[in-house]
């Protein structure tokens, strides 16, 4: 199967965030906080993270959950696992 | 199955006491695939049946979710043993749940957990309960694990 490219896979991405967070996909930016801004706690950002790992077949090693802070975090956590493998 | 565990055990690494225990044994471990299967004999005896329901004891939709829960500790204490014997407190954090078919008095209720994602600090599991083979409730739980300060 191809890789996705980077505009389709931050789509993607965008719109698991939006369902799991319970934030609209407007008023998730791509620098907004998760915690501070978003109101996304832990145990949301876990269940982000089990369903990337899920849907795009990868592991997150748990030493790069910390540095998950915004959405931009995670779109380039993706890139360096999903498009570089 | 990879190792043993019996009731002292499972006393050790649960934090749930009687009247709240709802693990009888451990009937399968497979650390590889991440799952573990715990056995619960729905007796008469049962200190809950006593109000749910009189002259028609079904075990609690809420307590088939704890037992659930309760697996899930033992799983996380197999692939995590060094944080587990530590005692630290575990927190339900979210659960989604389905309830197919009464629990009754006789049944054994098989308790499935497979690990999704199991982490230092918190887990994500999907259980499913069964009575001779058939689902009688399901959910995915997630749980954080916190030591005690």
């Amino acid at each position: 199967m191809p890789k996705k490219n980077i505009e389709e896979l931050k789509k993607e991405i965008k719109k698991l965030v939006s369902e799991i967070a319970e934030v609209s996909e407007d008023e998730l930016k791509e620098d907004a906080r998760f915690t501070e801004d978003l109101g996304i706690d832990s145990m949301m950002a876990l269940e982000i993270i089990a369903s990337l790992e899920k849907k795009y077949k990868l592991i997150i090693p748990e030493e790069k959950i910390p540095t998950i802070r915004s959405l931009k975090n995670v779109y380039d956590l993706l890139e360096e696992l999903y498009l570089k493998e | 199955m990879d190792e043993t565990w019996d009731i002292n055990k499972i006393q050790q690494i649960l934090p749930q006491k009687y009247p709240f225990l709802f693990i009888d044994s451990v009937i399968d471990i497979n650390k590889q695939e991440k799952k573990v299967a715990c056995l619960k004999n729905v007796t008469i005896n049962d200190y809950f049946f006593e109000g749910h329901f009189p002259n028609n004891p079904v075990m609690p939709g809420a307590l088939i979710i704890e037992a659930m829960a309760q697996a899930s500790i033992i799983l996380y204490a197999v692939l995590k043993p060094g944080v587990a014997e530590k005692h630290p407190d575990y927190y339900l954090g979210k659960v989604e749940a389905k309830f197919l078919k009464p629990v009754r008095v006789g049944d054994q209720l098989i308790l499935e957990v497979s690990g999704e994602k199991i982490l230092g600090n918190a887990g994500i599991v999907k259980a499913q309960a069964k009575v001779l083979n058939e689902i009688v409730a399901e959910a995915e739980i997630v749980f954080g694990v916190k030591p005690k300060e």
